[in-house]
């Protein structure tokens, strides 16, 4: 009787479980299926240290081969009776490489085994930037015991290895510290060494997963501090504040470090320190003392990353190594070795070239992916794909790329088709290619364990898997159910997926088709932590957790690769990753995963979009939408209108959603997210050039305020508006039935309203009144930007289309900007083969002035057939047109072509200059 | 140095010769400068040098009439360029019809009028295939002119009917309201002078029961014995006895009643379950009170009844137990929802399936099953991932890829609807049948006049009984007393079912059938299609559903009629996990049978129907596609060859 009783409540209060879970699916996400740092064992002990408990102490330091060489022994080693591991010397190299670049390294002088080194993400070409040391200087410092050494790193920059207590810092020529490690005496490196023992137990468990780590305990750690420093940022990917919050100290409630460890967070949150799918170990502080500069860590291993707070060390009441201001750090590792580089900056832009210079700059996109892209899970068949193509002409909505999730596939075998569903998938794509569109199709990393998938196929006969612990091929569980891990850090097994990529190899594909991979993580459904066991076997003996954040880059760049190889070299490739590391700018294009339809994660993206462009990650992008979830229709529309300005901007849904077409939400609505696309496809120049730009030098397309203005404190933490280029402000419109907004706009310069041609002053908060037609958008005085502002369906039909350029003049009656064109496919660009021009106005001439290196061969017919004047003090009336000795008029023009109701600006009417040509533009 | 100078002096001056070429054959203005107007605008643009933007915002001269420059933001200077982003370019088509484009197709590489004038700035060759595709279109116009024909036909008669069987059903209802007073009436007669009798009958056993009381409690006082217990038993005793005895007077009129109605008129066949039921309960009643036996027929018309709302039950739970089904589908994630989960239990492929479901909310459980039966079979993922309507749409896709633009949006494209036609030879399996076919008739029988008299009968009767009964008479007569009670039951039974088809009629005719009353003959039926494993069931004025096997999935109940009652919309269907609730939209085209065709889920749980129907062939539709043609032959010079 008793017993039923309790089944009933049982089933009561099931009942009543389901439907609370039911009912708040936001919170879902499961934090308890992912470690913290107390069930880390590494995060754990580090944590645990003091500071001041490093012992080591430097010895034969020397210059040879170019670069400082050292031994880091332990200062006890002869007063006390030591374990052999502990008094092995750990080997360390300094060396300084152009532009202000040091590179660190410390690994074990004789380990065991080979620790692991992350291959393939340095650029080879950055070894010749490589300075050949010649000398070491000595020199004591604040009364050391021993003398510490000193090696020239730039003009104004010295490299310091201080000896003991064993300090690495960068300073300006005996001034200032800019950059150093173990100043807090934090230094820690597990080397590898023998069992003590039968019963010392390695193994670690979590949540029924057993990691048998066979290498024992072999983590790294240390403390970096970033002087003169106001922030520091970077180190994504994750949804939070673009300023890194303190982690540890006085004040810090919820202290968990900043995780890097490659996942696939389901649900994620916003506003949370927890890492998601991509791990840059590289962070950058910004000051108004100092500037800028950065440190990145190469290390795929498992990454913790403390910023510690004013007071953290308090109790341990160690002096300041200098009376600098500063942000301390300290980073944990679970493997691999020390190899770090130092980025003196001074500026924001200075630092993005010479991290650019190690990890490579972003690659150049192709046009069309620079465009729109529609994306949902999924579209289902030839018919859909069809119907949505078709709508967007119903619609007069331009978008260049059509995508199809996994379920396009034959059973989730990449590579395949569901003939049922897809039975002419290269008519289908050449239908596309017609209107000048092209396709996405998806390409994950795990392969469906089955016998008659030719990949699997070959794949176990060549021996391509990761294996797992045991020796065998690792089996693990995603959308295909079983499946297989391509090892990509071997090169053979990449350049063998690469040529899967040909037309011949894809059956059903078509050379308008581009690529997709999502879950490289990569996502294991039944792993610990969603992904692959740390003691899955690699290359070379390497293990899963020392390869771990970089395994979804190298299947990144194999895919990449195999588009190149399709093309024969001729066709830019596109490929899309959910994983990131540091160099994945290389390879292609990120987006920031599964977020969902919420005002939260429509003003996280900002943040986050800004710190993976700091990173190096230019080409990046939110799903607009929110990816779970149905928004409503007011959300939906702000999304488009910021997400126009994204990098990466692509429209995409989960499959349990609404269709959520830009056309199905009313005319009202459809005339807004039309407008938005349309803003898109109108600063198509703009953009194109800022990705050239990104290209040569890794300034990001999109940009934190102090980037372009590195001195106002006002803009550090700003994480709502975004630049981009130098001359577009953005501000989003996070929050329901907005009225009004504050947008602070930065600099002594006015800015111009993209959409009424209004002028703000610069330098100060504007409280502004915004309705649903779009969000505040701002072009800064003193700056020029190139337009297309005739809508197609695609951007392939506005090639040859007229350009207008808009100038907004600043105090001084003067403005620049640049145009960047190429074919907008080719590599030919590499080859010197496009237009890259400067317009400059000053003194009342417009003047085009040619950027690339001698005669270019890239032709174009395209002329500017309008140009928007605004901040003119006087009233000209007139333009000369020089060489042509041309007269046209000025007269009053739209400031918009496609908003009726917009403001009248000063225009000139049909100068139909070309962009190829230097000329000149008087008026008078 | 010098060399360089020189170079560049060259260079220079080839640009100057160049770019002057440029300004000249930049603008791709067309040769003609009225193109892309459409005739009607024609003098418009020719009365005056000076032309207006239509919006009135400006003027411009005949030059910069497609001078390839937006001048009017509403595109009035532009009809033929592609300058302007908000004008329309207009193609004559002469042999085909004539077409309005965005200016963004002008010059854009793609041949979008058949005669080619969109393109004309020498980048693509577009050839004229206006003729060849005026052809097809106006054979589809004329086939489609040809249904349309016959369906206003077939509308016109639907129509008369619809108009007679209203006025029929409004006469039957009106007829049912009168006769519904005056059994009212009677029924209250018959009620009072039961009461009465009931009364009457209550003092008699009072009397009764006191004189046995007394006769009892003469004896006990003889006896004195333990009085306590026994007296209870006795009460209890006599109780029964009495009830037995006013049990066996009821027990006749239930006995005969089924079988009695069922001879006498047709009303008792209206709900015969009902009745039964009535029974059932009050012998219920009863059963608990005391444990006493029934005579077998009760017994049987208890266990009906039970069994009858055993079978209701079912079947509501049946329809409700596609949520729960649903609900249960989630139990593996929503588990997951609890931060408390325990996934250490689980086997490496539980905990694959599980967080898998997470995002594509698939029941592990059910999937696991499928998957080790089907594990080596080649086409384990579609068992594996059941996409519901995946499979069975791939057949109607391939014929009916024109039709595709009405399915997915609200807005109007009648046009688009219209212009595939060909309904006569649709392949889909689709029929059509009525669910209330028995009411109606039997209803309708009751009403008609072949017998007027029923009602009379019932009168003259109940007159007879309350003549007869003498309700002041002691003891009262058992066989009047059980005339009137079994007069009154087959009266009040008549009148709650006179009552329950009043209901339904009023709510039939409550429901919207079209300004013509043209979707009255939609009413009580349902229409069926089959898809693959999927059957469709679209019930107008009722429900929608989708039935595989035995499972039956509630697409949705009738909601209302949508864009002036070309759109059938079915709302509040089954749950769908992690989405909304299912729904239905079935798009109506001109057709000559009632068919459902292209059951489609372009969202997830919300599907979308054709139903093809005579009932929105409209006259003045087809006059408009009569006008069509004429213009189309009109404009084409040869228009006799075709004939």
């Amino acid at each position: 009787m008793k017993k039923t009783q309790t089944m009933n409540n049982l089933t009561l209060l099931l009942l009543l479980l389901l439907l609370t879970c039911h009912l708040s699916p936001v919170l879902s996400w499961k934090k308890d299926e992912f470690r913290n740092c107390n069930q880390t064992p590494f995060c754990k002990r580090a944590r645990a240290r003091n500071p001041g408990s490093s012992s080591l102490t430097v010895q034969d330091a020397a210059i040879s081969d170019g670069e400082l060489t050292a031994k880091l022994v332990p200062k006890r080693i002869e007063q006390e009776e030591t374990s052999p591991d502990q008094i092995k010397p750990l080997l360390l190299t300094l060396s300084a490489y152009q532009d202000g670049i040091l590179r660190l390294r410390i690994d074990e002088l004789d380990p065991p085994r080979k620790r692991f080194e992350v291959p393939d993400v340095v650029l080879p070409e950055f070894e010749g930037k490589k300075l050949w040391l010649q000398r070491l200087s000595t020199e004591t410092i604040d009364g050391d015991a021993a003398p510490s050494s000193v090696v020239f790193l730039s003009d104004g920059y010295e490299a310091v290895l201080r000896h003991d207590p064993f300090e690495v810092y960068v300073r300006e020529k005996r001034g200032n510290r800019v950059i150093s490690v173990n100043s807090n005496g934090l230094f820690d490196f597990e080397q590898l060494r023998e069992k003590k023992g039968e019963g010392e137990d390695w193994e670690e468990r979590f949540r029924g997963h057993t990691d048998k780590r066979p290498y024992g305990p072999q983590s790294v750690s240390f403390d970096v501090s970033f002087y003169g420093a106001d922030h520091v940022y970077g180190i994504p990917e994750r949804a939070s504040s673009f300023a890194l919050k303190p982690t540890r100290g006085p004040g810090v409630e919820e202290s968990e470090p900043y995780r890097l460890f490659n996942l696939d967070v389901f649900e994620y949150i916003h506003d949370s320190p927890f890492g998601l799918y991509g791990s840059i170990p590289f962070m950058i502080s910004h000051g108004t003392a100092r500037g800028t500069s950065g440190f990145f860590w190469l290390n795929a291993a498992e990454m913790q990353i403390d910023v510690l707070g004013d007071g953290w060390d308090a109790e341990a009441g160690i002096a300041l190594p200098s009376s600098q201001s500063r942000i301390d750090t300290f980073w944990m590792s679970e493997a691999g070795i020390v190899d770090a580089f130092f980025f003196v900056g001074p500026g924001p832009k200075d630092v993005a070239r010479q991290y650019a210079s190690v990890t490579g700059t972003p690659a150049m996109p192709q046009l069309f992916a620079v465009a729109y892209h529609q994306c949902r899970w999924n579209y289902r068949d030839e018919e859909d794909v069809e119907q949505v193509d078709s709508k967007f002409d119903e619609h007069d909505i331009p978008y260049d790329v059509l995508w199809l999730d996994i379920d396009h596939t034959d059973g989730k075998r990449y590579f395949t088709w569901d003939r049922m569903l897809f039975p002419h998938p290269e008519e289908m794509q050449r239908k596309l290619a017609a209107k000048g569109r092209h396709m996405v199709t998806i390409v994950d990393p795990h392969i469906k364990r089955d016998d008659s998938y030719f990949l699997h196929r070959e794949a176990t006969e060549k021996g391509y898997y990761v294996k797992d612990a045991n020796g065998n091929d690792y089996d693990g569980w995603c959308w295909p159910g079983s499946s297989s891990y391509l090892d990509m850090l071997r090169p053979e097994v990449r350049s063998w997926w690469a040529t899967k990529f040909s037309t011949e190899n894809y059956v059903g594909s078509t050379p308008s088709l581009y690529i997709w991979n999502d879950m490289n993580e990569p996502s294991v459904f039944n792993g610990p932590e969603v992904t692959m066991p740390r003691d899955a076997v690699h290359r070379g003996d390497a293990e899963h957790r020392e390869v771990h954040n970089a395994y979804g880059y190298y299947f990144h760049m194999a895919t990449a690769d195999g588009l190149v190889q399709r093309g024969d070299g001729k066709d830019r490739p596109f490929v899309l990753s959910r994983a990131v590391f540091a160099g994945s700018q290389r390879h292609g294009a990120i987006w920031t995963g599964d977020n969902t339809a919420e005002w939260d994660h429509l003003r996280v993206s900002v943040p986050m979009i800004l710190t993976l462009g700091l990173t190096g990650i230019s080409f990046s992008g939110a799903d607009v939408g929110g990816f779970f979830g149905n928004p409503e229709p007011e959300l939906l529309v702000r999304w488009y209108q910021l997400g126009a300005y994204y990098p990466f901007f692509r429209g995409h849904a989960h499959h349990d959603t609404k269709r959520r077409e830009p056309w199905l939400f009313g005319e009202k609505n459809t005339q807004r997210m039309r407008e938005a696309i349309h803003t898109r496809y109108m600063l198509l120049p703009y953009f194109y050039t800022l990705f050239r730009e990104a290209n040569t030098s890794g300034v990001p397309v999109a940009r934190p305020l102090w980037m372009e203005f590195p001195s106002e404190e006002a803009t550090f933490t700003n994480d709502e508006a975004l630049m981009i280029g130098n001359s577009l402000l953005v501000q989003g419109i996070y929050t329901e039935h907005a009225k009004h907004t504050s947008v602070y706009l930065p600099g002594k310069e006015s800015w111009y309203d993209v959409k009424t041609g209004a002028a703000y002053k610069g330098g100060k908060t504007h409280k502004l009144d915004v309705n649903e037609e779009g969000v505040p958008a701002f072009q800064r005085a003193g700056t020029i930007i190139p337009r297309k502002d005739r809508f197609r369906r695609s951007s392939t039909q506005m090639v040859n289309d007229p350009y207008t350029l808009v100038i907004a003049l600043n105090s001084s009656q003067a403005a620049e900007g640049e145009l960047y064109v190429d074919d907008g496919k080719s590599f030919e660009f590499q080859q010197g083969s496009y237009i890259h021009r400067r317009f400059v106005f000053a003194d009342g001439k417009l003047t085009s002035l040619n950027l690339a290196p001698g005669q270019t061969q890239f032709y174009s017919e395209c002329v500017i057939e309008r140009i928007i004047l605004q901040g003119l003090s006087t009233g000209q009336k007139s333009a000369l047109i020089e060489p042509a000795n041309q007269k046209t008029e000025i007269e009053q023009g739209p400031l918009l072509l496609h908003s009726r109701q917009g403001p009248t600006v000063l225009t000139i009417r049909k100068p139909n200059v070309r962009i190829a040509d230097d000329w000149v533009i008087k008026i008078f | 140095m010098k060399h360089k100078m020189s170079f560049i002096a060259t260079v220079l001056c080839v640009l100057c010769l160049l770019s002057q070429s440029i300004l000249r054959s930049a603008a791709s203005s067309p040769h003609n400068q009225f193109l892309g107007i459409a005739p009607e605008d024609e003098k418009y643009y020719k009365s005056s040098e000076v032309i207006k933007c239509k919006d009135g915002s400006k003027k411009f001269s005949r030059a910069q009439l497609n001078d390839d420059f937006c001048d009017c933001s509403d595109g009035t200077d532009e009809p033929g360029t592609s300058a302007c982003p908000g004008g329309k370019f207009y193609c004559r088509n002469v042999g085909h019809a004539p077409l309005q484009l965005f200016s963004s197709r002008v010059n854009d590489g793609i041949c979008d009028c058949c005669d080619g004038s969109d393109e004309y700035d020498g980048k693509v060759n577009c050839p004229n295939t206006c003729w060849k595709a005026g052809k097809v279109a106006r054979d589809k116009l004329k086939k489609k002119i040809a249904t349309y024909q016959e369906g206003v036909a077939i509308r016109k008669q639907e129509v008369e009917q619809a108009k007679v069987s209203m006025a029929k059903d409004e006469a039957e209802l009106s007829k049912l309201q009168s006769d519904q007073k005056t059994l009212k009436l009677l029924v209250e007669q018959l009620r009072e002078r039961k009461e009465q009798i009931e009364k009457a009958e209550e003092r008699e056993r009072l009397q009764k029961e006191k004189e046995e009381q007394e006769k009892k409690e003469a004896e006990e006082k003889a006896k004195q014995e333990n009085s306590g217990g026994e007296d209870q038993e006795k009460t209890k005793a006599e109780e029964e006895a009495k009830k037995e005895k006013s049990e066996d007077v009821e027990d006749g009129s239930a006995e005969d009643k089924p079988i009695e109605s069922q001879h006498d008129d047709n009303v008792g066949n209206l709900d015969d379950s009902h009745s039964y039921q009535d029974t059932a309960e009050k012998h219920d009643d009863l059963g608990t009170e005391d444990g006493s036996i029934d005579t077998p027929e009760h017994i049987g018309s208890l266990v009906d009844g039970v069994q009858q709302e055993a079978v209701k039950q079912k079947k509501e739970s049946v329809a409700t137990s596609e949520p729960d089904f649903d609900g249960g589908s989630k139990v593996p994630h929503d588990e997951g929802d609890d931060a408390s989960e325990n996934t250490e239990s689980l086997s490496k492929e539980e905990l694959g399936r599980l967080v898998a479901s997470r995002w594509t909310g698939e029941d592990t459980t059910k999937e696991s099953g499928e998957v080790d039966v089907t594990k080596d079979s080649d086409h384990e993922d579609h068992e594996e991932l059941p996409k519901e309507t995946h499979d069975e749409q791939s057949d109607g896709y391939a014929s009916e890829t024109d039709d595709d633009n009405q399915k997915y949006d609200d807005e109007d494209h009648e046009d688009e609807a219209d212009d595939d036609f060909g309904v006569e030879d649709h392949s889909d399996s689709g029929s059509s049948y009525k669910y209330e076919s028995d009411t109606d008739s039997d209803l309708s029988d009751v009403t008609t006049p072949s017998n007027p008299s029923w009602l009379e009968k019932i009168q003259n009767t109940v007159r007879n009984i309350l003549h007869v009964v003498n309700i002041f008479q002691t003891p009262v007569n058992q066989s009047e007393a059980a005339s009137v009670r079994k007069e009154y039951d087959e009266s009040s039974a008549k009148l709650s079912k006179i009552e329950s088809r009043i209901s339904s009629l009023t709510q039939k005719l409550k429901h919207d059938f079209g300004p013509d009353k043209e979707f009255y003959s939609f009413y009580g039926r349902c229409f069926e299609s089959k898809q693959n494993k999927y059957v469709y069931k679209v019930c107008p004025y009722k429900q929608a559903s989708q039935e595989e096997g035995h499972s039956t999935t509630r697409l949705g109940s009738w909601d209302k009629f949508e864009d002036s009652y070309k759109v059938m919309i079915f709302a509040n269907g089954d749950k769908c996990w992690n989405g909304p609730d299912r729904s239905l939209k079935v798009r109506l085209r001109c057709g000559l049978k009632n068919e459902v065709a292209d059951v489609d889920e372009p969202s997830r749980c919300e599907y979308v129907a054709l139903l093809s129907t005579p009932a929105i062939c409209l006259e003045e539709k087809l006059q408009e596609l009569q006008h069509k043609l004429d213009l189309m032959n009109k404009e084409q010079p040869h228009a006799h060859d075709e004939l």
